[in-house]
């Protein structure tokens, strides 16, 4: 290979993927309109430390709402970094390259900001720290809050290895760059030379990190679903909650990916390394990811359905003609059925149509999480007698909402940062694959 | 906190002896604060439980600062009003030898609320508070519909303590399930393990916040409550504590209510102050237990709603004001 | 009787709807009764003691009217309603009882229950103590108790035995005794009513498997059942051996998923530390082995 060529493709790729990093209007005011909202929030948040949690619609029967529903969702999406670069990584499949910075780019900012969303469900956050100092084993929620930040590191570490040929590229050959910004990737770089001893060192980081993940991240999510699994009430006593969680959040990561994919490759002009076959790619996998998950939903419907014990038959007629019964239908159609059958199509697999069919599956993931938290608690065992009526029906009051919206636009601050001030796709990676061995650091 | 654990000097004052000791029991109550790390801190929590044992007239007994200190017992005895530290480890340990019993008779309840409010005004609570609440049963439809006072069933496998983060929920030697509010982080995962709904959390500031501010915490009673903690039914442990009935048991008017120890054998009617014995009051009347299939193990006993001394009325739905 | 005509008038007046709960009339015979003891200031001491443990939690503190809100309402008894009443009424009362006023007459002896009316008088600052009723005039029997446990019959022996006219002391026959354990809220009546026999005794077979203390021992007291109070009766008690020897462990003597956390399970102690201690020993290499890679560099 010529070593003009080498040079130009290396430079032309480095353009390709860096040119984005630099502060523009529409950045500025992306991140003006995240900064705004999210005061606002935390505002209503602030009304909630002086009040008391009172100011949500959550009452003693009713218990955890928009939370706790919040919650699961913020571990279920973060599930996926673990998904596309432990276990698809592992196996080896090469189209993932692009995608992988991606994938765990957002299991970094939710499972951060899960780690937040807890706290504003507790009715003394001032006290968190107990949680480790008198930490009990035998609750779920000590082993939670454990894996969480277990999972966090680990998936910042799996997201700043990648990162450091990156920087090192970077800070040399990137012309385009905000000169502030340089000293900056240089010490991120860690003086990253690409000899084989380096490489050695991240390499073997990185393939202990990807094999630590897997139990990391199963373990998040079957925990969080013990939260709900070891009670005795009716929709939440399952055997197969821990499997029902974790390939419903396979199926809520594919989706954030997919829409991430899709504004990046829009916002960043990545149409040259996020092509159709990503997008048709990632279809496939939301496809099989949804399939497990209906699967598991057929089972944990109709095991209770065919015996009809008394509380879960009170629960199940709630959720199939009840009360519940069209936030679940819509849910269980528009968010599961029909995404699996147009995703059995190439067409629906293209960019444009799939972001749509996963922004209608991610929005449906958080509604579901909804359906499996709320409706079980109105049905307690015992009658709910002599209290208010807001006691009996929960209905989340405007603070309450607004205090759950928070997280998402720390979320996408998050992505937004990580996206904006590094490459989207992993550079010295893309760099190799296309066949550029040697990259020169002088 | 620098040297409140070291042995008092013979010479030292009265007064100084007292506050030593005060500021010591308070630091054990805080034991643990400087341990950061998990499995640090589950081997300090060994301690901190593991000092409870008493050993002659010596007890070992873990400072703030992890150095091991003897102190005798008579001592420890001396300290009566240390307040808050002292109602924690008392409250925690609970009352030796004994195990508490309730027996609900259902065929002598015509709703009357007295334990209600008798309990409400005890614990501070506001009135959709309830550690004890009245519940309109019926079965299935075909069956009689009765009236039920339900409250913490005290389990002795209790599914709410089991999941409790912090050891803020947590049960005593005598059966009692209590909460300590100083501790209880406002989780709310004992209310979701609940099976009998038993537990309340408080919203928003308790009732009369603001004129209870200088009560000194008591979790035998578990006032003054705390915004943002957990609150249930406890036995009136305070009450049991000084050898009286719980509130409860002794505001109802209709002889409803049995209470006592089942090492003794033997529970005493609320209202007609009578004692007999609890195996045969179960075996007479057929005892149970609310729900034994979910293996929760409960303290308390209900005896079937038959032979009413009173007309079932259907409650005129007494619903407090929207909270 | 004022009393009794205020009564007539409230039932009048409420057309009689609050007749049962209202109308709780002491035989006059009853009210008649007057302590056999001169009241003393220690014995009302003794008397406010019982009174806090035993009405305090319906009738609230003396003088205070902060009674509990129950139907038909206790009320204050340092007011005029309960001070009206005679020495006997009151003492009537605190015996027989009714619904939902426990009946004291087997929790409380004779002499406490008077020492309730003792403390009570001390809130009526013009209440003149009649004349005790001295035992000379007395005419009714006065019997006192003994018991004792008979090891060959397995059995407690109650002895009667009575003041005679003459000054002497026979066995008393015909007295119906009542056989009582202590219970940790009050005494728990042990078989049915006995009735001695004309040498005075009678016997009480005591449930073997009823509990006692770790070495079985129960404090029993027999009394005699005189619902009337026609006689002036002594109780004994006295600490047997005949109970089951009861030693129950405590409840959280076990390690089970609800244990404090020290008394948690050993082996999800030993999974969550090895568990931590592992992933985060694997960190922390990585984290080291980053920093190695700065080292390396060529440049």
């Amino acid at each position: 290979m010529n070593m003009d060529d080498n040079k130009l493709t290396l430079e032309k790729i480095t353009s390709d993927l860096t040119h984005h990093i630099r502060i523009n209007k529409g950045f500025l005011i992306w991140m003006g309109f995240l900064t705004v909202s999210l005061l606002v929030c935390l505002y209503a948040y602030s009304i909630q430390l002086k009040t008391g949690l009172g100011v949500a619609g959550i009452r003693d029967y009713v218990t955890w709402g928009m939370y706790l529903a919040n919650f699961v969702f913020f571990v279920a999406a973060s599930l996926i970094g673990m998904l596309i670069s432990a276990v698809l990584g592992l196996i080896g499949m090469k189209w993932l390259t692009p995608i992988t910075r991606i994938a765990e780019t957002i299991a970094v900012a939710f499972a951060a900001v899960a780690g937040l969303v807890i706290v504003s469900d507790m009715g003394r956050p001032e006290r968190l720290a107990y949680v480790f100092l008198y930490g009990r084993p035998q609750s779920p929620i000590l082993w939670d809050v454990t894996v969480i930040t277990t999972y966090f590191v680990l998936s910042l570490l799996l997201l700043f290895l990648p990162l450091i040929a990156d920087m090192a590229i970077i800070h040399r050959k990137a012309d385009s760059l905000p000169s502030w910004l340089k000293p900056v990737y240089k010490v991120l770089s860690l003086n990253f030379t690409d000899n084989p001893a380096q490489n050695k060192i991240i390499n073997r980081a990185i393939r202990i990190l990807l094999i630590l993940l897997i139990p990391a991240a199963l373990s998040i999510h079957t925990v969080t679903s013990w939260l709900f699994a070891v009670t005795s009430r009716a929709g939440w006593d399952s055997t197969v909650f821990g499997p029902y969680f974790v390939s419903g959040a396979f199926v809520a990561g594919s989706a954030a990916v997919i829409i991430a994919m899709f504004f990046f490759r829009k916002n960043y002009k990545l149409q040259d390394y996020l092509t159709d076959l990503h997008f048709n790619n990632m279809g496939k996998v939301l496809a099989t990811v949804s399939l497990v998950y209906l699967y598991f939903n057929f089972n944990e419907f109709l095991v209770p359905g065919y015996k009809l014990k008394r509380a879960d038959a009170i629960h199940l007629q709630e959720l199939f003609a009840g009360k519940d019964a069209i936030l679940f239908w819509v849910v269980q159609i528009g968010g599961l059925i029909l995404p699996i059958l147009f995703m059995l199509f190439r067409r629906f697999r293209k960019p444009l149509p799939i972001m749509f069919i996963s922004i209608a599956v991610l929005i449906a993931a958080w509604f579901k999480r909804y359906i499996i938290v709320v409706p079980t608690q109105e049905h307690p065992f015992l009658p709910i007698q002599h209290v208010p009526q807001n006691f009996i029906h929960y209905s989340p009051t405007l603070i309450e909402t607004l205090i759950s919206v928070a997280p998402f636009i720390l979320v996408l601050i998050i992505i937004t940062l990580i996206s904006k001030f590094f490459p989207v796709i992993p550079l010295h990676e893309t760099a190799r694959e296309r066949g550029i061995e040697h990259i020169k650091f002088d | 906190m620098e040297d409140n654990h070291t042995s008092h000097s013979p010479d030292e004052s009265e007064d100084q002896k007292n506050s030593t000791r005060r500021n010591f029991l308070k630091n054990l109550g805080l034991a643990g604060v400087g341990v950061a790390t998990g499995a640090a801190a589950l081997y300090s929590g060994h301690i901190f439980e593991a000092k409870k044992e008493v050993s002659g007239d010596q007890k070992v007994l873990l400072t703030q600062d992890g150095k091991l200190v003897q102190v005798d017992s008579l001592e420890i005895k001396a300290m009566e009003k240390t307040g808050v530290a002292l109602h924690e480890m008392e409250g925690r340990e609970g009352i030796p030898g004994r195990r508490w019993v309730m027996v609900t008779d259902l065929s002598k309840c015509r709703n009357a609320r007295k334990c209600i409010s008798a309990c409400q005004d005890a614990h501070q609570l506001r009135p959709e508070q309830y550690h004890m609440n009245t519940l309109q049963m019926q079965d299935t439809p075909g069956t009689a519909p009765y009236n039920m006072p339900k409250n913490c069933q005290h389990c002795d496998n209790p599914p709410c303590v089991a999941v409790c983060p912090v050891d803020a929920t947590y049960k005593r030697q005598d059966g009692i399930v209590l909460i300590d509010n100083v501790r209880c982080i406002g989780c709310r995962f004992c209310m979701a393990a609940c099976p009998y709904s038993a537990r309340i959390f408080n919203w928003i500031e308790p009732k009369d916040a603001a004129t209870h501010l200088d009560q000194e915490y008591n979790v035998e009673l578990n006032v003054p409550q705390k915004v943002g903690t957990i609150s249930k039914c406890l036995f009136s442990a305070d009450r049991l504590r000084e050898g009286k009935l719980p509130y409860c048991v002794e505001a109802c008017p209709n002889g409803v209510y049995y209470f006592g120890d089942e090492n003794e054998d033997a529970v005493t009617n609320g209202t007609t102050k009578e004692t007999v014995r609890l195996s045969k009051l179960l075996r007479d009347n057929a005892g149970y237990q609310l729900m034994p299939e979910l293996g929760t193990k409960p303290r308390v006993y209900f005896l079937p709603p038959k032979n009413r001394l009173f007309p079932f009325e259907a409650a005129t739905e007494t619903t407090p004001e929207k909270v | 009787m004022r009393f009794k005509n205020l009564l007539i008038i409230i039932i009048i007046l409420t057309g009689g709807v609050t007749l049962s709960a209202q109308t709780w009339v002491v035989p006059d015979d009853q009210k008649a009764v007057v302590a056999p003891f001169k009241f003393t200031p220690d014995m009302q001491k003794q008397g406010e003691q019982i009174y806090l443990k035993n009405c305090q939690s319906c009738h609230g503190l003396m003088g205070k009217d902060n009674w509990a809100k129950l139907t038909p309402p206790p009320g204050d008894l340092a007011k005029e309603k309960a001070q009206k009443q005679t020495d006997g009424e009151l003492f009537y009362r605190i015996t027989a009882g009714k619904i939902p006023m426990p009946e004291f007459r087997n929790i409380l002896p004779e002499d406490e229950r008077w020492w309730i009316v003792a403390y009570i008088r001390t809130f009526n600052p013009n209440y003149v103590q009649p004349n005790p009723a001295a035992l000379a005039s007395f005419t009714g029997r006065i019997v006192t108790l003994a018991m004792q446990y008979s090891d060959p019959m397995k059995k407690i022996v109650v002895t009667a035995s009575e003041q005679l006219k003459d000054g002497k002391t026979g066995l008393a026959a015909g007295v119906e005794v009542m056989l009582f354990v202590k219970r940790f809220f009050g005494k728990m009546q042990v078989g049915d009513i006995k009735t001695t026999n004309a040498q005075g005794l009678a016997v009480f077979e005591f449930p073997a498997d009823l509990p006692g203390n770790k070495e079985g021992y129960v404090e029993v007291t027999t009394m005699v059942n005189d619902p009337k109070s026609q006689m002036k009766t002594t109780p004994a008690t006295a600490s047997f051996a005949i109970g089951a020897p009861t030693d129950k462990p405590s409840l959280t003597a076990t390690r089970a998923w609800w244990s404090t956390r020290g008394n948690a399970p050993v082996w999800i102690i030993l999974t969550y530390t090895l568990s931590v201690l592992i992933v985060w020993g694997f960190i922390f290499y990585i984290l080291f082995s980053i920093l190695k890679i700065r080292k390396l560099s060529n440049g």
